[in-house]
């Protein structure tokens, strides 16, 4: 899976959780979003799972912190 | 797909946005669409105020061994396609027992009307061996019970809350094996022990989100995620949440919307298989003899058995009436007789206005009633022109007909209290006090011979759930129609601003239970009768007379020098409007919204009432 297209489909991820969503970049940090927080992250995982159709290991996503962690993990495990 | 026609709807300000949002909201079963449906509601509360008017939020507290985001997303949105909208607390990962004992903490400054407490599943744990004898698992088992009711009891006392406690999920696996069954401290069985012993010891006050149920009904496998309780101590599943969320949602409704008491069934194809006239009293399919004929009979036998637990059973079928009196009176293998049905319509009128009909003669509203047909046409026109009936379409395999109506959910008790159980019976005695009525020459001569038998009681627990009940299901003789919890019943015991209490009717046909409900509370020195309520089965008994008889015995004694009568005027409630005015009270406020009347108390002169009073009834029992 490309980066590219990983990041395309997250945007439409992003736009479905998002009351105000965010315009995806690889250095956009979750810091940068107000409405990023704690909560939301728990959902986004799911979301980002469900959409994408895998399991992200247990662990994995507490080290992301902008979206370009979460692109490279993604097109890492979906292959 | 989920957004596109609310994104439309949205930018044209159009509000019809917010019914496709509560349509799309009660239809949604997964987890991602809910949770884009909740991004919807808050996208939506900013450009576009929902302009309908809606009850105000309810204060609820969500508290366990858990994180409940996001459980309190799907939760909110769930009820707000619902038309509740709640002001939700949540409280913090596995601090619940702080949070509910804690004599000054958020939840009493928070004064929540419902908490929702999870208790985590890993508290749940027998500490001993696993083949401790089975006495010594089960006292265990009865303590952790009983020490998680002792925190609900003490968040309670705190805040007058209703509780709805969780039970314990199941283990989907374990590495017993069979022996998981053959000792009681295993994780299984001392799981199954303590969510016993939470049902059975539950007091009054509280319900049972019963997980261990929607667990077994969905598998446990399925409700189980290890991953996400490392990740982020989530109860379950994304699946389990939204099924739980779906079950709390139900919970906090429940109490607070009109019961369905009646049920109203067809004949052909959905009482029996065929068609009467066409088929005869012979060919239709009813019985031991197939096994379409089974499950019509297991059908009516269901009937039969929500009949014995209060429901009305009623018809609407498009039939000869003669016909179809013949079959129920006739028919070897009907579990359902004439005389089972407390109202029947055989016609071939539309079905709305012979609902219609059913609901005058029965005294009930129409959002009351349930009707069940195998024909969808006859489902469609009901719910076009009888909108506040629930209409279920049965079939198309009478297999399906019990489990169809269960899932509507439409007849599950608050609680079973034991009035709902006599009510059979009263029935039956309410046709013999009508023949008396009609041997007796007068009024008051009938009422002296029905020799009845009245007793006043304070608030108290015992009676609190059928009290709660009588305030959600009476709409008719009823002054100013305020619904009470259980737990806001209990809240009224011993209060020293209030005047409550309850009466209790029998006569030599029966007892009524329990039958009427006052509740007043002061206001310098006059005191407001806040809720005056009656059961319809009563009226022209001059119950009324003597219950203002009571109520102005009990002012003078607590010094009121005057009572104050309020109606607030509902569809339902003309039956009460010159209630004060013919007791002799005053007028002093009348707009359409609202009446108000007063008493001088010293004035009053104790009406005649046929009733005896039964010896200190004004005891405490």
């Amino acid at each position: 899976l490309r980066e590219n297209d990983v990041l395309t489909r997250l945007q439409e991820v992003f736009d479905r959780l998002f009351v105000d969503p965010p315009k995806l970049r690889m250095d956009l940090a979750a810091a940068e979003v107000p409405e990023w927080d704690s909560a939301k992250h728990v959902e986004l995982v799911m979301a980002v799972e469900q959409e994408f159709g895998v399991n992200l290991p247990v662990g994995e996503l507490l080290g992301i912190q902008q979206v370009g962690d979460l692109v490279k993990l993604l097109a890492a495990t979906v292959g | 797909v989920t957004g596109a026609p609310l994104k439309a709807l949205l930018e044209a300000n159009d509000p019809k946005f917010w019914d496709e949002l509560a349509v799309r909201t009660r239809a949604a079963s997964e987890m991602e669409v809910l949770l884009e449906l909740s991004v919807w509601r808050q996208r939506g509360l900013k450009r576009l105020p929902d302009a309908r008017t809606r009850p105000s939020p309810l204060r609820v507290a969500l508290l366990g061994g858990y994180t409940f985001h996001p459980l309190a997303t799907l939760l909110t949105q769930i009820l707000h396609g619902d038309g509740l909208e709640m002001q939700l607390q949540v409280g913090d990962f596995d601090n619940y027992v702080a949070e509910l004992t804690g004599p000054d903490g958020e939840l009493q400054t928070f004064k929540p009307e419902v908490i929702v407490v999870l208790p985590g599943v890993e508290r749940c744990r027998y500490g001993g061996a696993i083949n401790d004898p089975r006495s010594k698992v089960e006292a265990e088992a009865v303590a952790v019970a009983a020490e998680l009711l002792r925190w609900c009891q003490t968040g309670h006392d705190l805040t007058g809350a209703e509780f709805i406690l969780a039970n314990h999920l199941l283990p989907a696996r374990d590495d017993l094996g069979e022996y998981r069954s053959r000792t009681a401290a295993s994780d299984w069985t001392f799981r199954k022990l303590v969510n016993l012993e939470l049902g059975l010891r539950l007091p009054p006050f509280g319900r049972i989100c019963d997980v261990e149920f929607l667990c077994h009904r969905l598998g446990a496998t399925a409700c189980a995620d290890a991953r996400r309780w490392f990740e982020s101590k989530q109860p379950g599943s994304p699946l389990f949440l939204v099924r739980l969320a779906r079950e709390l949602a139900w919970l906090i409704r429940h109490g607070r919307q009109t019961p369905r008491k009646v049920l109203v069934t067809d004949l052909d194809n959905t009482l029996w298989g065929g068609v009467l006239a066409d088929d005869g009293l012979e060919g239709i399919e009813l019985g031991s003899t197939s096994p379409r004929g089974e499950a019509f009979r297991a059908f009516q036998q269901f009937l039969h058995s929500l009949k014995q637990r209060g429901v009305l059973l009623a018809i609407c079928s498009k039939n000869e009436e003669a016909i179809a009196f013949e079959a129920l009176d006739r028919h070897p293998e009907m579990a359902l007789r004439r005389e089972d049905f407390a109202a029947m319509k055989i016609n071939w009128q539309p079905k709305p206005d012979n609902l219609r009909v059913l609901a005058d003669e029965l005294g009930l509203g129409l959002d009351s009633f349930v009707f069940v047909d195998d024909n969808p046409a006859e489902i469609e026109i009901v719910r076009q022109f009888a909108p506040q009936v629930e209409a279920i379409r049965l079939g198309p395999d009478p297999a399906d007909y019990i489990a169809q109506v269960q899932d509507a959910r439409c007849f599950e008790p608050r609680a079973i209290t034991a009035e709902d159980t006599l009510r059979a019976g009263q029935y039956r005695a309410e046709a013999q006090r009508r023949e008396l009525r009609v041997a007796s020459s007068d009024l008051e001569s009938y009422l002296q011979s029905l020799e009845m038998v009245g007793t006043f009681r304070d608030i108290q627990a015992v009676d609190a759930s059928r009290l709660a009940q009588l305030t959600q299901r009476t709409n008719q003789f009823n002054l100013t129609t305020r619904r009470r919890t259980e737990a806001e019943i209990l809240g009224l015991e011993r209060r020293a601003d209030v005047v409550a209490f309850s009466f209790r009717l029998r006569d030599r046909f029966g007892d009524h239970g329990l039958i009427a409900l006052l509740i007043a509370g002061a206001q310098d020195e006059t005191l407001e009768v806040d809720t005056w309520l009656m059961s319809c089965r009563v009226l022209s008994r001059q119950v009324e007379e003597t219950i203002l008889n009571q109520l102005v015995s009990r002012a003078k004694e607590r010094g009121f020098g005057r009572i104050r009568g309020v109606y607030l005027p509902t569809a339902k409630n003309g039956l009460v409007r010159e209630l004060y005015p013919r007791l002799g009270f005053t007028p002093t406020v009348e707009t359409p919204a609202r009446c108000e009347w007063e008493l001088v108390v010293k004035d009053y002169a104790d009406r005649p009432s046929p009733i005896r009073l039964r010896e200190g009834s004004l005891e405490r029992e």
